[in-house]
């Protein structure tokens, strides 16, 4: 149960700073900038650019650092998967020799690239989630897709999904978190077994959330209809999204540094 | 003794910016037998408690025994506690999860390994518990049930691994009358039949006063009162209304009355024994009036 306490990726942590009041269509766009250039990047260097950029930010908004590294622990086996995929696939200059396995220079380097890679890709993403509440995420892209409107995009539509699938994030985790302890009182036991044995015991879990993940479904939308909820033409927004200086300029130097750092890494 | 809680501490979110203190050094003693409510507002820790007292929340510090054993020591065997100690969370039948109710009941007797007769006359055993036809029922789907059945339902299939203590949380919510009557005479039946000590979690206090021994108060995550409901209620009338609690109608009503003036016990929980309580007292100040004439 301790794991799903430990999942903040995707939270939001409310403060007054400069990060989370940025326009978050300039957020996204930003975000968006620094991911297309880690991947045109080929270089240490350049990452160590993007990542003092994401560190400066992180220190910016306020949000305590052991807050978003929690985020990472959920990655980390990612990260080391690939890590050690990468030590000894990699055809080139043995360093070490272990049995038949062989670990190449080149997998280390290589290896190591891409874990910074991803630590930064998510790293970014985290400090958007974080700083930015699902509203005015879904806002920003709802903004940024309606320029896609004319080749008949449902821009609202799809913000709207994306809304709902984060607003119930956390209340079905909350769930699975209340019927795995239901069923661990019935004599349920998920922590030991083999994986075909651990895969079948998550029937008990998988059933009730699905049946209540439909009834909330089926819930949400007639509480809509009552709302006469109607889709978003014609629709008006309460919070009108404004562009200031500060959200040009954050803009500016995001995208001056990130196009930099892609031609000269 | 059959739960022993010495300086129970619980946080949650630890160390983090959303830590709360959820309960605040408990000590609490349950001997076996018993007939509990725990009574407090939402949000007052009930939940959190009645989690200890299986494993699976384990204090932030303090200790928990049941029958002797610290269970948050290394090497216990939680699933042995939990087989003693049987937790009905909220909306249990929320937790229903097969093809049929035979097969729902017998869940947990199976992960016990038990053979196929047993297991047959434990889920019998236990419908009967809840008072459900085990022929008319046993290859329903539990889908099919109406509210009130599928919680009873859920309820068996607790039953079924023969706990020794049985800890209900708000069994009664969202239920409508009958439905709540027929869960709380089970409770009542399957304490004073099979010797199962029964907690009942609720914030209303009308549904539990009635039918518990000893009643727990909890009011921000501690133990404020303990003791049987009618001296509670006699003796700690203000307490109560002072936490938002409020007293059971009937014994409201007498309270009022001993407000006014009148000599009146008031630690009644009844509707029933108000009436004799104050016939009694109207028959007697009667006959004073009548020696005083005569």
């Amino acid at each position: 149960m301790k794991i799903l306490r430990n999942i903040s990726f995707g939270q939001y942590i409310p403060r007054e700073s400069l990060i989370h009041n940025l326009d978050p269509r300039i957020k996204i766009l930003s975000c968006l900038a620094i991911i297309i250039s880690l991947f045109l990047i080929t270089e240490f260097l350049g990452y160590l650019i993007l990542g003092t950029i994401i560190m400066i930010g992180i220190i910016i908004s306020q949000v305590h650092p052991k807050f978003v590294f929690r985020g990472l622990r959920p990655i980390l086996f990612i990260i080391i998967f690939t890590l050690i995929i990468h030590l000894f696939m990699t055809e080139g200059e043995i360093l070490y020799r272990l049995g038949f396995l062989k670990i190449t220079k080149e997998g280390l380097i290589r290896g190591l690239f891409i874990s910074c890679r991803l630590f930064i890709l998510i790293l970014t993403t985290s400090l958007l989630t974080l700083s930015t509440s699902p509203i005015s995420l879904t806002d920003g892209i709802e903004r940024l897709l309606s320029f896609f409107k004319f080749i008949g995009m449902p821009a609202h539509e799809i913000a709207m999904m994306m809304t709902i699938a984060l607003r119930f994030i956390p209340t079905l985790l909350e769930e699975t978190e209340k019927i795995m302890k239901a069923q661990i009182s019935r004599g349920a036991d998920f922590e030991s077994g083999n994986i075909f044995n651990r895969t079948k015991n998550l029937i008990p879990i998988l059933i009730p959330l699905f049946v209540s993940a439909f009834r909330r479904a089926d819930e949400l939308a007639i509480a809509m209809e009552a709302k006469c909820y109607r889709g978003g033409e014609g629709r008006t927004h309460f919070r009108q999204l404004k562009i200031r200086m500060v959200d040009i300029l954050t803009f500016v130097l995001i995208g001056v540094i990130t196009v930099m750092a892609s031609v000269m890494f | 003794m059959f739960i022993c809680l010495e300086n129970v501490n619980f946080t949650y979110n630890l160390h983090m910016p959303f830590e709360t203190k959820a309960l605040k050094d408990i000590s609490l003693n349950i001997n076996e037998g018993e007939f509990i409510g725990l009574i407090g507002h939402t949000g007052c820790g009930k939940t959190t408690l009645i989690q200890h007292f299986n494993g699976l929340l384990e204090p932030t510090s303090g200790k928990v025994y049941v029958e002797g054993l610290d269970i948050n020591e290394r090497g216990v065997n939680l699933r042995l506690i939990r087989q003693k100690v049987g937790l009905v969370f909220q909306y249990p039948e929320n937790q229903l999860f097969e093809e049929t109710i035979f097969q729902e009941v017998a869940f947990g007797p199976k992960k016990l390994s038990l053979s196929e007769d047993k297991i047959e006359k434990r889920v019998r055993e236990a419908l009967k518990m809840v008072d459900l036809d085990y022929n008319l029922y046993a290859e329903r789907s539990p889908f099919s049930l109406s509210g009130g059945e599928m919680r009873r339902v859920a309820l068996a299939s607790i039953l079924s691994i023969r706990p020794k203590m049985l800890v209900l949380d708000e069994p009664t919510a969202n239920l409508d009358p009958q439905g709540r009557n027929k869960i709380l005479s089970e409770m009542k039946a399957i304490h004073d039949n099979f010797g199962i000590t029964v907690i009942l979690v609720s914030h209303n206090m009308e549904i539990i006063a009635e039918i518990v021994d000893r009643l727990l108060v909890m009011h921000r995550g501690e133990i404020i009162l303990d003791g049987p409901p009618r001296e509670i209620f006699e003796k700690y009338a203000d307490d109560l209304i002072k936490v938002g609690l409020g007293l059971p109608q009937v014994t409201r009503c007498m309270h009022e009355l001993r407000a006014k003036g009148k000599e009146i016990y008031t630690g009644v929980l009844t509707v029933e024994d108000a009436e004799k309580e104050i016939l009694d007292r109207v028959r007697k100040s009667n006959k004073q009036l009548k020696i005083k004439k005569g």
